[in-house]
């Protein structure tokens, strides 16, 4: 009986097993080794094997207090992912208590529009606010600001270093992120029970009353798990903003976080040197363990996961 | 109806006409970028002169003229060909690796399970784009010695490396989505002596189509976005690096690339339009214990 449950388990779980393995694990380690070598340009014979120690973490480290170029990078990583977070918890709270007291189609059609960002092709999304943010006036902003008198010459919003690439690259990403928050405390509201909502609006509380005293003290937990999980997403995720620098339209020290940098390191134009961005990634990585350990710890995940009750065996 | 009866209806249209108008940029954006493609000059500018409607663009696109003036061609058909094959293959291997993970996880006790759920919670959490790198010395070190596999390997490669990066999540919906089918219906199967693999296949699988449809659909949406793994890995082009290497190029007309970014919203939208409820659907099951 023992060998044949495992039989059937092994059917059912081994192909997750074997990708998790291929494409977590084993580049995770590579990532480590990586940052141990000298390897640059991808010339995997030359390199491979020339392990230097921690040369690259002290090079990264040196960098870190003397590169101008790193200094606007991780200044960019810190303001970037500080107030993207902020735009996007309060931006899907507001928004989820926002389709709360509207009517359900209504709430359904604000749902999907502001589902678009995640949903559009990052090509495409970012093609978007290439044009509406191009620094000629053929960029909407632009031809919006000057109709109105309030420019007279075009402003290349993305070069106006370093608020105008932040605000540029924090708008694009907030946009992208709102929908997480605001789909996560949409179907926390919906837990809450109605009988509360239905007393309050007898006592003839206001929406906002309503919002303030009852809902949100409700979505504490969904509060914190956005939180979290947004700040690593920001952290380490950088497809939204790769074009928007490659194709120019925010500067590129103050358009990059840590994590394009790691990327633009290992292949981007010109020189590539991984052994730098695998040594950058693996901090990365451990902020991103470590935060993702506490949160689990904190949001008390292993309390919402129960046994199957109804296996027999 | 979320809200009860009483609310006042006033308080309605003030909330919906200010969420509207906060997202009005992002209306506008899309908006002018599917416009301009049926315009002889970009209209981002909004200035009606610069709209003459035309369908130039979209021949042009299908005819590869890339360029205005020179002779540049592009396949596009088979650029799109690639994009669909990458969007299926994703969709395909996460679809068939999750509905196989997420009832094990749903449906069976055994050892490691809690510790194998908090695990895929983690990955989810941790997006493995930082390991990109050791990725991409992985696909460097399995390169077939022969360079006529070297095209087709980098298709495969890249639909099972950004498949993994969705596999996390699309296993904890599976499970989401078995965990909401009553047990009797195991039971019996197993009473009659089936075995699991058996009562898998033949009783849940058809018991939980909405839910292997709404993870073949993001699975999709995921392959057919994805711009980071396509450009590092595949050696063929899609419609995102596509768009990518033509929106710097001089020679390069811009109705043209908006009228090729539109083709690629396209599955978007038509999604957006016949499945709406799967989506917000499948969006909120994947964050629930």
């Amino acid at each position: 009986m023992k060998g044949k449950k495992l039989q059937t388990l092994s059917f059912f779980l081994s192909p997750m097993i074997i990708m998790v393995g291929l494409f977590y694990l084993i580049p995770l380690i590579f990532t480590i080794y990586i940052s141990f070598t000298k390897m640059k340009n991808w010339n995997t014979e030359k390199y491979l094997s020339e392990v230097v120690g921690f040369y690259n973490y002290q090079r990264l480290f040196h960098m870190f207090q003397h590169d101008p170029m790193i200094k606007a990078i991780l200044l960019t990583t810190v303001i970037f992912v500080g107030i993207t977070l902020i735009i996007n918890v309060l931006g899907g709270l507001l928004l989820a208590l926002g389709t709360f007291f509207v009517n359900e189609s209504s709430a359904s059609a604000i749902r999907l529009l502001w589902l678009l960002p995640r949903m559009s092709p990052i090509a495409v999304y970012s093609l978007v606010w290439y044009y509406f943010f191009h620094g000629s006036d053929i960029g909407t902003l632009n031809s919006i600001l000057m109709k109105l008198g309030a420019i007279s010459t075009p402003i290349p919003w993305g070069q106006m270093t370093p608020w105008g690439a932040w605000s540029v690259i924090i708008f694009v990403n907030g946009l992208v992120g709102v929908s997480f928050g605001m789909i996560v405390f949409t179907s926390s509201l919906n837990q809450i029970p109605k009988e509360l909502v239905i007393a309050a609006r007898v006592d003839g509380a206001s929406a906002w009353q309503i919002s303030r005293r009852i809902l949100i003290p409700l979505t504490k937990w969904h509060f914190l798990y956005v939180l979290t999980w947004q700040f690593l997403s920001l952290l380490t995720t950088y497809p939204h903003l790769f074009l928007l620098v490659e194709w120019d339209l925010v500067n590129r020290d103050y358009g990059t976080t840590l994590a394009l940098y790691v990327f633009n390191t290992a292949f981007g134009r010109g020189e590539q040197d991984q052994g730098l961005a695998a040594a950058a990634a693996v901090i990365l990585s451990i902020i991103g363990i470590l935060g993702g350990f506490v949160t689990l710890k904190v949001l008390q995940f292993e309390r919402m996961i129960h046994e199957p009750r109804g296996d027999i065996e | 109806m979320r809200d009860v009866e009483t609310r006042p209806r006033r308080n309605e249209w003030f909330i919906i006409a200010a969420i509207i108008l906060v997202s009005l940029p992002l209306i506008l954006g899309f908006f002018l970028l599917i416009l301009s493609s049926f315009s002889e000059d970009m209209i981002t500018n909004l200035s009606p002169s610069s709209f003459r409607p035309t369908i130039e663009n979209w021949i042009n696109v299908f005819q590869g003229k890339l360029a205005i003036t020179g002779g540049i061609r592009q396949n596009i058909l088979k650029i799109t060909f690639n994009t669909l094959i990458v969007a299926l293959g994703v969709s395909g291997i996460v679809t068939l690796i999750s509905t196989l993970a997420g009832y094990s996880l749903s449906r069976m006790k055994f050892q490691g399970r809690k510790l194998m759920m908090l695990l895929l919670l983690m990955l989810h959490a941790f997006p493995g784009v930082a390991l990109i790198v050791g990725v991409y010395l992985f696909y460097r070190l399995t390169f077939p010695q022969d360079p006529s596999m070297v095209r087709l390997y980098s298709f495969f490669y890249v639909v099972l490396a950004r498949a993994a990066l969705e596999i996390p999540m699309s296993v904890w919906l599976m499970k989401g989505f078995f965990d909401t089918i009553p047990w009797e219906f195991e039971w019996s199967g197993i009473i009659d002596g089936a075995s699991r693999i058996k009562v898998w296949w033949k009783i849940m699988l058809p018991l939980i189509k909405p839910g292997i449809l709404a993870v073949a659909l993001f699975g999709f949406l995921a392959g057919w976005q994805d711009l980071i793994y396509v450009r590092t890995f595949l050696i063929d082009k899609t419609l995102a690096t596509f768009i990518e290497a033509n929106i710097e190029a001089e020679y390069s007309h811009m109705p043209l690339i908006a009228a090729a970014g539109t083709l690629y919203l396209l599955p978007t939208i038509i999604f957006f339009l016949t499945a709406q409820q799967l989506l917000l659907q499948g969006y909120s099951g994947g964050i629930k214990g």
